[in-house]
C-alpha cells in the first residue's frame, strides 16, 4: 500500500489525515490521532487490548489495515462518554474495582460495551464467551465480570442507578471499599503508559538480538546501517562509558552483549532512527561475526564437572546455593514410622503483563540523564545506571511510568541502559517499545524448579525429619536468582514446625532465557512440592489433609526453619476458617471424589462447554413480554 | 466409568512481608494543602495492585481529609523520597506505614497550632472526612479553614517519615536468621472437574482464606487474591514457556496459553486479620501470597477426582491423559 489520505469518522468527528500505507488501524489511531486508549498488547489479534468499533462492530484494530477503514465510522474508548463523564459500563468497572494495572481495561470496556449492545440481557455464560477474546493478567476476571453484570442490570433497568454510587462513609476509611482513585483514568483510556508517550524530536529504537545461545562475538560492523538515511546512531557495548554490568545481586549482565552472547535474544546493538521502520531496516544491515560455542541447556548438566562455563567468575555455574539446617535429620528419619521421597518439577512461566516493555530516555536541560519506564525498581536502576554511565547519581533520574502489569518482570533492569546511552549519544529523546514476541523471548521468566523432597513421619502424623533439595535453572544471567533461591529456602517446607530439617536451594547458570523475579520469588515452586507431598503422606497414613497440616503447623512461639521465633502465627485460624468456609467433608485424600458429598455447591460455577448453544424458546417469549 | 469426574484438594502456605533477610525502608512526605486537600509524595507507584488508593485511604484517615482530596506525587528519583521498589509484597506494609507516619507528623503541626489557637489540649483534637474539631468543646471547622488559619499564622503543616522493617541476613552455613519481621498464612481449597476423555481440567470453585493483617480495602484484597489464583491456575494447568536448544517455541499468545474469562472458577474469599503488632497500621500484605497455594490445591483436587498424582507442572490435557493411561496399565498389571 502506498501512502495516502485517509478519511473516516472517529468518535463523531470527521478526520482526514495522510497516512503511511503500512499503517494498521491501531497505528492510525495512535500515531496520527493520538488516541492512545487503544493499546497494543500483542499485535496479532490474540489479546483484545486494541478493540474498537468499526461501523458498530467490535474489531481488533491491530489486524485491520488502516486503508480498509476508509470512510468508516470508528468509535474508540475515548469516544464512549463525553468530557469527564463515564458510561454505565465504565462506572460499573469503577465501582467493582475491575481495573488493576489498567492496560487491558480499555479493550475490556469495549468488549463489555459490545456485549451489552448486542444482547442487553446477556447472561453470565454469554458474557464470559463474548469477553473470552480479551486477556487480563491482573484481575482474575472476577471483578470485570461482576462489572459487566452490574452494568447490564443498570442498563436494562433491573438494578437502580444507585448501585453505581460509592459506598456510604462510615467512621473510618480503613477497611472500607473506597473506589480506586486511578480507575477513571483507566476505564476511559486517558492514562498514558510509557509506550503512549510522545516527545518532540523523538527517535525510535530497535534492538539487534542474538540468534545464538552461546557464541563469541568476533566483530560487529555497523557501517552500512549507519549510512542509512534516517539513522541517527547505533550503540553497542563499546559505547558504555562506565562499569558495564547490572543485576540485583551480582552485576554480571552488560547492557548489551559484551564479547559474548549467552542466550538467544540477548541484545547486541541498538539503532536509534527517525522511525521504527528505518530502525528495523538498519538492523538488517548490521553484520555480526560469531564464533559458535558449545552451550548447556539443563541445570543439572551445567553443574557437572567439565560442563560449559558461562561466566568466568562462576566456574561451577552455580549462581547461589542457600543451605538451611535445623536439628539432626538422621535422628529424625530414624524416629519415623514411614519415610517417603518424591520429585516435583515446575516449568518456566512468562509474566505476560499486557503492557510490553517500553521506555523513553532523554537528557534534560541540566544534563540529567532521564529514563521514563514502567520500572518496578527506580531506586536500584538509578544506582546501577550511574555506575554504567559513569555519572554522579544525581545526574541520573528514573521516572516510573504507570506499570501495565509487572509481577516482578519489570524489576530487573533490562533495556533502560540502552535508552540512557542512546539519549546521551544523540542528545535527543529516544523511545523503545517491545513487540510481544520480543517481550516473551528476551525477558526473564519464573524460575523452573526440580525439588527432591523426603519426609519422615510417625503414624500419628508428626513429621520427624525433612530433606529438601531444589535445583533451579537461572538461565544466562544472575538477575534475581540469588534472592529467589534464598526465599525458596526460607519458605521451602511450608508453615510447619519441624525439629529436624535440611534444605538446599541451588540456582544455576545455563544458556536458557534468564529466570528472574516473578510473584512469589521461589515461594510457589517450593511450596508446590511441600503441599503435594503432605497429601501423599496423609493418604498413606489415612489422615485428613487438614489434620496432617494442623498436626505440624506453626504456632505462636514456634521456631521457623531458619530458627526465628514467631510472636504470632495465624495458620491455625486460617485452616479452621478454610475447612468450614469450603464445607469440607472430612476424610483421607484417597481419591474419593466419586463419593464425596461436598461437591457442586452454590459457591461453584457450572462447567463450561464451548460450541453451539441452544436456548429454550420460553426465554425469548419472556423477553418479548417484558418488552 | 463416568467421563467427567470431580474432586477437591487443599493446600496451605506462608509468606514473608517486605524485603527478605535485610533491613527494608521507605520514605514519604506529606503536606496538608490549601482547600483542605493533601499532597503525599513517595518514591514508588501503582503496579496495578491498588496502592495509590490504599495510600489515599491511609493519608485521609490520618489527616482527617477525604480520600478524593489526596493527591499523590510519586515515582521519580529526582522529585520524591526513596521508597525502594514495587515488589516483595511490601507496598502496603512499607509505604503505607511510611505515609501513615508522615501524615501524623503533618497533622501534629496543625494540631499544635489549633490547640494553642483554641486553648485546648492537643489530644482533644480529632479530624475526619474534611472536618477538624476539639472534643468536648464547640470548636469545629472545616479542614480548609484550619489549613488557611494555620498558614496565616506562618505555619505550613508538612510532615515526613521513614518506616523500617527489620530483617536479618541468613547465616551462610546453617541458614539461621530472622528474614522478616512479619509473616502471613493462607489456605486454599480447589474443586475441579476432569474430563477423562480429553484430559481437560476445569476449576469450578476456589475457597481462599488468607491472613492479611488489618484490611485497608477489602475489595482490593479480593482483587489480589482473584488475580493470584488465576495466575496460579494458569501455571497449574496450561502455561509453559518452552525452549528447544535455547530457542523458544512459545513466542506468542497463540502458543503461550493464558487463562481467559472462560477458565475462571468461582472464587470465594475470606480474610483473617491477624493484626501486625510491629507497625502503626497493623496491615501486612497479599500480593504474592495469593498464588502460592493455588497450584498444589488444584493438583491435590485432580488426585481426588481421578487418582493420578501430577507432580510435574503444568497438568495439561496431554499430561492428564498420559497419567490416566499409566494408571490404567498399572491397574491391568495388578489385576492380571
Amino acid at each position: 500500500m502506498s501512502d495516502g489520505m485517509l478519511r473516516m469518522t472517529v468518535n463523531g468527528r470527521k478526520v482526514a489525515k495522510s497516512a503511511a500505507g503500512r499503517y494498521r488501524l491501531i497505528d492510525f489511531l495512535r500515531e496520527e490521532l493520538f488516541l492512545t486508549g487503544t493499546k497494543e498488547g500483542c499485535g496479532a489479534g490474540e489479546c483484545g487490548t486494541c478493540s474498537v468499533f468499526v461501523d458498530g462492530k467490535l474489531v481488533k484494530s491491530c489486524l485491520m489495515p488502516a486503508s480498509k477503514a476508509e470512510g468508516a465510522v470508528i468509535e474508540t474508548v475515548e469516544g464512549l462518554a463525553s468530557g469527564n463523564d463515564l458510561t454505565p459500563v465504565q462506572r460499573a468497572f469503577h465501582k467493582t474495582g475491575a481495573s488493576q494495572c489498567g492496560y487491558c481495561i480499555p479493550g475490556m470496556v469495549m468488549a463489555a460495551t459490545s456485549t451489552l449492545r448486542e444482547n442487553p440481557d446477556a447472561d453470565i455464560e454469554e458474557i464470559k464467551e463474548r469477553m473470552g477474546g480479551n486477556i487480563c493478567r491482573c484481575t482474575g476476571y472476577t471483578k470485570i465480570l461482576e462489572a459487566v453484570e452490574l452494568a447490564r442490570d443498570i442498563l436494562n433497568g433491573k438494578a437502580a442507578p444507585l448501585a453505581l454510587e460509592p459506598e456510604p462513609i462510615g467512621e473510618s476509611f480503613i477497611g472500607t471499599n473506597v473506589r480506586r482513585i486511578d480507575a477513571p483514568s483507566k476505564v476511559t483510556g486517558k492514562l498514558r503508559y510509557a509506550g503512549d508517550m510522545v516527545f518532540p524530536n523523538m527517535l525510535h529504537m530497535q534492538v539487534l538480538r542474538s540468534p545464538h545461545a552461546h557464541a563469541r562475538i568476533v566483530s560487529i560492523d555497523t557501517s552500512a546501517a549507519e549510512a542509512l538515511e534516517g539513522v541517527e546512531s547505533i550503540i553497542t557495548a563499546a559505547d558504555v562509558p562506565g562499569t558495564d554490568g547490572f543485576g540485583v545481586f551480582v552485576h554480571d549482565q552488560p547492557i548489551m552483549a559484551r564479547d559474548k552472547v549467552r542466550y538467544v535474544g540477548e541484545g547486541i546493538a541498538a539503532v536509534s532512527a527517525e522511525s521504527e521502520e528505518i530502525a528495523r531496516k538498519a538492523l538488517s544491515l548490521i553484520k555480526v561475526e560469531y564464533e559458535l560455542l558449545p552451550a548447556v541447556f539443563d541445570a543439572e548438566e551445567a553443574m557437572k564437572e567439565g560442563a560449559v562455563v558461562l561466566h568466568d567468575y562462576a566456574p561451577t555455574n552455580i549462581v547461589k546455593h542457600i543451605p538451611v539446617r535445623k536439628g539432626d535429620i538422621e535422628k529424625g528419619f530414624a524416629e519415623a514410622d514411614l519415610v517417603f521421597e518424591n520429585t516435583y518439577t515446575t516449568q518456566q512461566v512468562e509474566h505476560a503483563y499486557l503492557e510490553p516493555e517500553a521506555g523513553i530516555g532523554y537528557v534534560d536541560h541540566d544534563g540529567v540523564v532521564t529514563v521514563i519506564s514502567p520500572s518496578q525498581n527506580i531506586t536500584h536502576h538509578r544506582h546501577m545506571l550511574a555506575g554504567i554511565l559513569d555519572l554522579p547519581i544525581n545526574k541520573v533520574r528514573c521516572i516510573m511510568s504507570p506499570v501495565g502489569g509487572g509481577f516482578g518482570g519489570k524489576e530487573d533492569m533490562i533495556y533502560q541502559g540502552m535508552l540512557a546511552l542512546a539519549a546521551m549519544k544523540t542528545g535527543r529523546p529516544v523511545r523503545l517499545v517491545y513487540t510481544r514476541e520480543e517481550s516473551i523471548t528476551t525477558t526473564a521468566k519464573r524460575h523452573p524448579s526440580r525439588v527432591t523432597l523426603k519426609m519422615g513421619i510417625k503414624n500419628d502424623g508428626t513429621i520427624t525429619a525433612v530433606q529438601f533439595k531444589m535445583i533451579s535453572d537461572g538461565g544466562a544471567y544472575g538477575m534475581s536468582t540469588e534472592g529467589v533461591m534464598r526465599k525458596a529456602a526460607i519458605l521451602s517446607v511450608g508453615p510447619y514446625e519441624y525439629e529436624n530439617l535440611q534444605v538446599d536451594t541451588i540456582g544455576v547458570y545455563t544458556n536458557n532465557t534468564p529466570s528472574g523475579a516473578f510473584r512469589t520469588f521461589g515461594g510457589m515452586q517450593a511450596q508446590f512440592a511441600t503441599e503435594s507431598h503432605l497429601d501423599i503422606l496423609a493418604e498413606k497414613l489415612g489422615l485428613d489433609p487438614f489434620e496432617i497440616r494442623r498436626k505440624n503447623m506453626m504456632k505462636a512461639g514456634s521456631l521457623t526453619h531458619t530458627r526465628q521465633r514467631l510472636d504470632t502465627a495465624a495458620i491455625g485460624e486460617v485452616l479452621d476458617v478454610a475447612e468450614s468456609f469450603s464445607r469440607w467433608e472430612k476424610g483421607a485424600p484417597t481419591s474419593r471424589g466419586a463419593t464425596r458429598g461436598d461437591l457442586g455447591g452454590p459457591d461453584t460455577r457450572q462447567p463450561c462447554t464451548l460450541g453451539a448453544r441452544f436456548r429454550k424458546p420460553a426465554d425469548n417469549n419472556k423477553k418479548q413480554e417484558v418488552a | 466409568m463416568a467421563r467427567w469426574k470431580k474432586g477437591r484438594g487443599v493446600a496451605a502456605s506462608w509468606y514473608g512481608i517486605a524485603r527478605t533477610a535485610t533491613i527494608d525502608r521507605a520514605g514519604a512526605w506529606v503536606e496538608l494543602d490549601d482547600g483542605g486537600t493533601a499532597k503525599v509524595v513517595t518514591g514508588v507507584t501503582e503496579i496495578g495492585e491498588g496502592i495509590l488508593t490504599v495510600l489515599a485511604q491511609v493519608a485521609a484517615e490520618e489527616l482527617g481529609v477525604r480520600p478524593e482530596d489526596v493527591t499523590i506525587g510519586d515515582n521519580d528519583t529526582a522529585r520524591s523520597p526513596e521508597a525502594a521498589h514495587a515488589g516483595a509484597t511490601r507496598q502496603t506494609y512499607m509505604i503505607g506505614n511510611s505515609v501513615a507516619l508522615a501524615s501524623r507528623d503533618a497533622r501534629s503541626k496543625l494540631d499544635a497550632f489549633l490547640a494553642n489557637h483554641w486553648g485546648v489540649s492537643e489530644s482533644s483534637i480529632k479530624a475526619f472526612n474534611g472536618f477538624i474539631w476539639s472534643e468536648g468543646t464547640n470548636n469545629r471547622i472545616t479542614m480548609e479553614e484550619a489549613v488557611d488559619l494555620c498558614k496565616k499564622n506562618g505555619v505550613v503543616p508538612v510532615g515526613s517519615a521513614s518506616f523500617t522493617a527489620f530483617g536479618t541476613g541468613l547465616d551462610p552455613v546453617d541458614g539461621s536468621g530472622a528474614p522478616w519481621q512479619t509473616y502471613v498464612f493462607g489456605c486454599q481449597v480447589a474443586e475441579v472437574e476432569v474430563d477423562t476423555l480429553t484430559g481437560e481440567v476445569q476449576v469450578l470453585g476456589m475457597w481462599a482464606v488468607h491472613d492479611v493483617g488489618r484490611v485497608i480495602n477489602p475489595r482490593g484484597v479480593e482483587g489480589q487474591i482473584e488475580g493470584g489464583i488465576v495466575q496460579g491456575l494458569g501455571q497449574a494447568l496450561m502455561e509453559n514457556y518452552e525452549l528447544h536448544n535455547g530457542h523458544t517455541t512459545t513466542p506468542s499468545f497463540s502458543k503461550y496459553i493464558l487463562p481467559t474469562a472462560l477458565d475462571v472458577p468461582q472464587i470465594n474469599c475470606r480474610l483473617v486479620q491477624d493484626i501486625d503488632p510491629k507497625s502503626p497500621l497493623g496491615a501486612k500484605g497479599i500480593g504474592e501470597p495469593a498464588l502460592v497455594p493455588t497450584a498444589p490445591a488444584i493438583m491435590n483436587a485432580i488426585y481426588d477426582a481421578i487418582g493420578v498424582r501430577i507432580s510435574s507442572l503444568p497438568a495439561t490435557p496431554e499430561a492428564i491423559l498420559e497419567a490416566l493411561q499409566r494408571k490404567a496399565e498399572g491397574e491391568v498389571r495388578l489385576a492380571s
